[in-house]
């Protein structure tokens, strides 16, 4: 199966039919790209994407 | 005691994983950092890097670590990147790029998939073009993102 992303915060959704981190129901299955933060507070490509939550999130959803 | 280290003085290192298990690889590091308690704050996986994760991490030595207790992963490459060098992975490029104003396209997905249109407008920022379809009774602007459209002939071969 494939993983689907929240088309509003990236993160990557394993289960359920809406985002575990902001709630949303408009997820995607066309994504590309993969991130993993680990400590966001400390990460500057956390910052850059805005991600304020460990996990796994996209690179670009469509 | 020590300063908690801020974001600034992270670097970005580069490993070298088995093809295909970059994205197994970042999470597994992931696991191994947490767990581990190694100063691994994000690991970016781009897709057109095969081959390669990229580790942004304070120290190189932490890395090392980590790197060798995880299956695929390989060695870390010598060096440091800044964070500058890598930031364009964080950007991809907007789909409407090289699509002008006047342009002729084909929708390719949605309701009006199959029309054709002229592009009236692109919106570089948020990624979305504007056009009027050719076949519509009444000559509506229809905006929508730029991987919705194929280009049929761009406006300066006219
Ligand atoms: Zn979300």
């Amino acid at each position: 199966m494939v993983d689907k992303v929240c088309r509003e915060c990236r993160s990557i959704v394993l289960s359920g039919q809406s985002c575990a981190v902001c709630g949303s129901t408009n997820l995607s299955t066309d994504w590309g790209g993969y991130v993993v933060i680990i400590d966001p507070s400390r990460s500057q490509i956390a910052k850059k994407m805005q991600i304020t939550l460990p996990g796994k999130y996209a690179l670009k959803v469509r | 005691m020590d300063e908690p280290a801020k974001p600034e003085n992270a670097a970005v290192y580069i490993v070298k994983t088995t093809v295909n298990q970059e994205r197994s690889v970042a999470g597994l590091l992931a696991q191994v950092a947490k767990k581990d308690r190694f100063d691994i704050r994000a690991i970016l996986v781009p897709d057109e890097l095969k081959g390669y994760v990229l580790v942004e991490a304070a120290v190189p030595e932490e890395v090392d670590q980590a790197v060798q207790r995880v299956p695929h992963a390989r060695v870390v490459i010598k060096g440091e990147s800044s964070f500058a060098e890598v930031e364009h992975f964080l950007s991809p490029k907007p789909t409407v790029t090289g699509i002008t104003e006047g342009s002729i396209i084909e929708l390719i997905t949605g309701p009006f998939k199959g029309e054709k249109a002229r592009v009236k407008h692109v919106d570089e920022v948020h990624d979305e073009i504007t056009m009027e379809l050719f076949e519509s009774v009444v000559p509506i602007p229809i905006t929508v993102r730029g991987d919705n459209v194929r280009i049929l002939k761009r406006e300066e071969t006219e």
